[in-house]
């Protein structure tokens, strides 16, 4: 699939992405291309990398070697005239990063604000909208996230499934190409989980661009059109679903797909 | 402005004798405050209820208003109530007296952070309530209050220059004479400070000095 | 003890609140500036938040008013002894919030700041708009204490001439021998002053509760 160089036809093009934390080296050279529109889901044990992967995509870790392309363009580090590589500005930093949106397993909703609050900050401040169509944006986003009637409560006031429903409609408001998940509903109690599930299948039929480390397994079998298996920094395996977790199975995914049984993976035996 | 510190080093044996009196203040005006501060926590948490509502009074009344006020009731209201004393042991009662107040809350709290559940053992094996506390409750408390012990002792290093106002001969009180005789306040008033500068990071740097030699014998509660 | 006396006593109780409230207030500002100056990446902004904290806080608050009521004439600001009292507890103030609020700031979670720069902030409006709101909460249960503390060290304000409450029990006890009283009654405004700072630190906690209860 990869050519060595990064593509920058695709949404996110990520080439030879390595990470170093201290003496431990947590992602080996890492290749992966995910074409616009498209659904992939990063799969793998505790420990394998993928929420460090989806960091670096962010920048909110930065790769101690290879490149990341956002829409074609360099994020965080670039080449200078010499093909070496150079940590860029943190205005083009904050450019190509506005075509993402994460979303995080704690949330990070802001305490002392509203959920409105919340939404629209980024559009007052770093968008510089005015309020009444900030709000008015915000209110829309919380809308389809199903929570206009909670536009006024703080983020204590709500369950932890409201909470990452206000966090995804925040990060949809700035209307981002690309939105990041990282375990969005591994802090959730189970019955949460749904609901926020239901949001990101919405989001996936609308088309957008959607990059989703979980351990919803019955989630990525039936909404992503690609699968990523990492496995101790290694990218193991990629392909559409059928392909990844069709039988013949790579051994290693057996073995972790059985410890995720219980895990809506049963659908797959 | 001429800088001129050559007035200061003249009066070199005076300044060293307030500078002796000002350590003396500070290091018996603790000890004492420590002393006392920690019999006033005993006698909250273990005394007859009218003893407990006179200490938890006291407390209240010395950390709620100013340490100058206090001297000034010692100082000039006391020969109304037949205690006259002079500056020095006024001031240095004054200390005592006003960190004690502020010891005693440290001891609380140190005894309140000792697990309730080593005190319980104590009492199972038959210690009596002095042995635990002297040879349970103390110890452990010892590092949980060293910080906060440490900060206290400093802040009353730097009360000490109030007693100047109650003309206690110490370093602030020569520091302003000389000042105002030489016309050299601002440069007296520099010196001072930067000296009390010095003695606060100093005396910070033994606190922590003395706090990691200690927390070798911690033992982990949580 | 007359009325008159008592009344006199209020009176100057009142110029107390007014000279701490004004130093809290500027102390905070100053405060905050600081503890970002202490937390900057840049070693001399950062060499110079330090210091400052360690000045005002390592040195007594009598010698900081002396040294600034007698140092500012001399570098030709002429300003009433009221001004020269709050600038030098302004200043102290301020190394006792920033450090604080250094706490404070380090204490926010780093998650709220990460979700920050994906959406777009700069470091600037994630100081202000972000940080200083959740360290302030944080911290507000210190900031009641600083004020208190504010209110007590005011006292010593009496020394460069200001006619605040201690200066006014001071001033009536010479002239009515009566020092037990006045200080007394002193006192008693002083703790009457903190209890209502006290009580009033305790509701604004509970206000700024965000929903917590």
């Amino acid at each position: 699939m990869s050519s060595v160089n990064p593509s920058p036809d695709c949404a996110i093009s990520v080439r030879g992405v390595s990470k170093r934390f201290g003496q431990t080296e947590v992602l080996h050279g890492i290749d992966l291309d995910i074409a616009h529109g498209q659904v992939t889901c990063v799969i793998g044990p505790s420990g394998s990398g993928k929420s460090t992967l989806l960091r670096c995509m962010a920048f909110l870790e930065e790769a101690t070697a290879g490149t990341i392309l956002i829409n074609g363009e360099p994020l965080g580090f670039g080449q200078d005239a010499n093909g070496q590589r150079v940590r860029l500005s943190p205005q083009r930093i904050r450019e190509v990063r506005s075509h993402i949106g994460m979303c995080f397993q704690q949330f990070n909703l802001w305490p002392h604000m509203t959920a409105l609050g919340n939404v629209s900050e980024a559009l007052k401040t770093a968008r510089g909208l005015p309020k009444a169509q900030a709000e008015e944006r915000a209110m829309a986003q919380l809308r389809k996230v199903g929570l206009e009637d909670r536009a006024g409560h703080y983020p204590s006031q709500l369950s932890g499934g409201q909470q990452q429903r206000v966090a995804i409609a925040r990060a949809l408001a700035c209307e981002p190409k690309i939105m990041l998940f990282d375990e969005p509903t591994s802090s959730l109690d189970p019955e949460l989980t749904g609901e926020v599930l239901k949001v990101m299948r919405d989001l996936a039929a609308d088309g957008i661009t959607m990059v989703v480390v979980s351990h919803e397994i019955g989630f990525a079998a039936s909404v992503a059109h690609r699968i990523t298996f990492l496995d101790q920094g290694r990218l193991l395996l990629q392909g559409t679903p059928g392909e990844v977790f069709g039988k013949p199975r790579h051994p290693r995914l057996d073995q972790f797909l059985d410890t995720y049984l219980d895990r809506g993976a049963a659908m797959l035996v | 402005m001429i800088i001129d510190f050559t007035h200061i080093i003249e009066q070199l044996p005076e300044l060293v004798r307030s500078i002796g009196v000002t350590c003396m203040i500070w290091l018996v005006g603790t000890l004492g405050a420590v002393v006392l501060g920690f019999f006033v926590t005993l006698g909250l948490r273990f005394g007859p209820w009218g003893l407990r509502w006179l200490l938890s009074t006291y407390v209240e009344v010395i950390r709620g208003t100013p340490f100058l006020i206090q001297l000034f009731l010692l100082y000039y209201g006391g020969p109304f109530i037949g205690i006259a004393l002079d500056p020095m042991p006024a001031g240095l009662l004054g200390v005592t007296v006003y960190g004690a107040a502020y010891f005693s809350e440290i001891f609380r709290a140190g005894f309140e952070a000792v697990p309730g559940g080593h005190v319980e053992a104590a009492q199972c094996l038959g210690l009596t309530r002095a042995q635990i506390i002297w040879r349970i409750q103390v110890p452990e408390m010892t590092m949980l209050v060293l910080p906060p012990a440490i900060n206290m002792t400093v802040i009353l290093l730097k009360e000490t220059a109030v007693l100047s106002i109650i003309t206690v001969p110490e370093l602030t009180f020569l520091m302003q004479a000389i000042g105002s005789q030489q016309y050299a306040f601002v440069e007296a008033m520099a010196v001072l400070a930067c000296f009390y500068w010095a003695m606060v990071s100093l005396a910070g740097r033994i606190g922590n000095f003395a706090e990691k030699r200690l927390s070798k014998y911690t033992f982990s509660h949580t | 003890m007359s009325w008159k006396l008592f009344a006199l006593l209020v009176q100057a109780c009142g110029l107390t609140i007014a000279i701490s409230a004004i130093s809290i207030v500027i102390g905070l500002l100053i405060g905050i500036g600081v503890s970002g100056a202490m937390l900057s990446r840049n070693r001399a902004v950062s060499w110079c938040g330090r210091t400052f904290v360690s000045f005002f806080r390592g040195s007594p608050l009598l010698v900081q008013l002396l040294l600034i009521y007698n140092l500012l004439p001399v570098l030709g600001l002429n300003v009433p002894s009221l001004v020269a009292a709050v600038v030098g507890l302004s200043l102290c103030d301020a190394a006792y919030q920033a450090e604080n609020m250094r706490g404070g700031l380090t204490s926010v979670p780093r998650g709220l700041l990460e979700a920050a720069d994906m959406l777009g902030l700069s470091p600037r409006q994630q100081f202000w708009r972000i940080k200083v709101p959740i360290a302030l909460r944080l911290t507000l249960p210190a900031l009641t204490s600083e004020a208190i503390m504010i209110v007590k060290a005011s006292s010593l304000v009496s020394v460069v001439g200001v006619v605040e409450l201690t200066r006014m029990a001071q001033d009536l006890a010479a002239s009515t021998f009566r020092p037990l009283e006045l200080f007394a009654a002193a006192g008693l405004l002083y703790l009457i002053t903190n209890w209502t700072l006290s009580r009033l630190g305790r509701r604004l906690e509970r206000s700024f509760s965000w929903g917590i209860r």
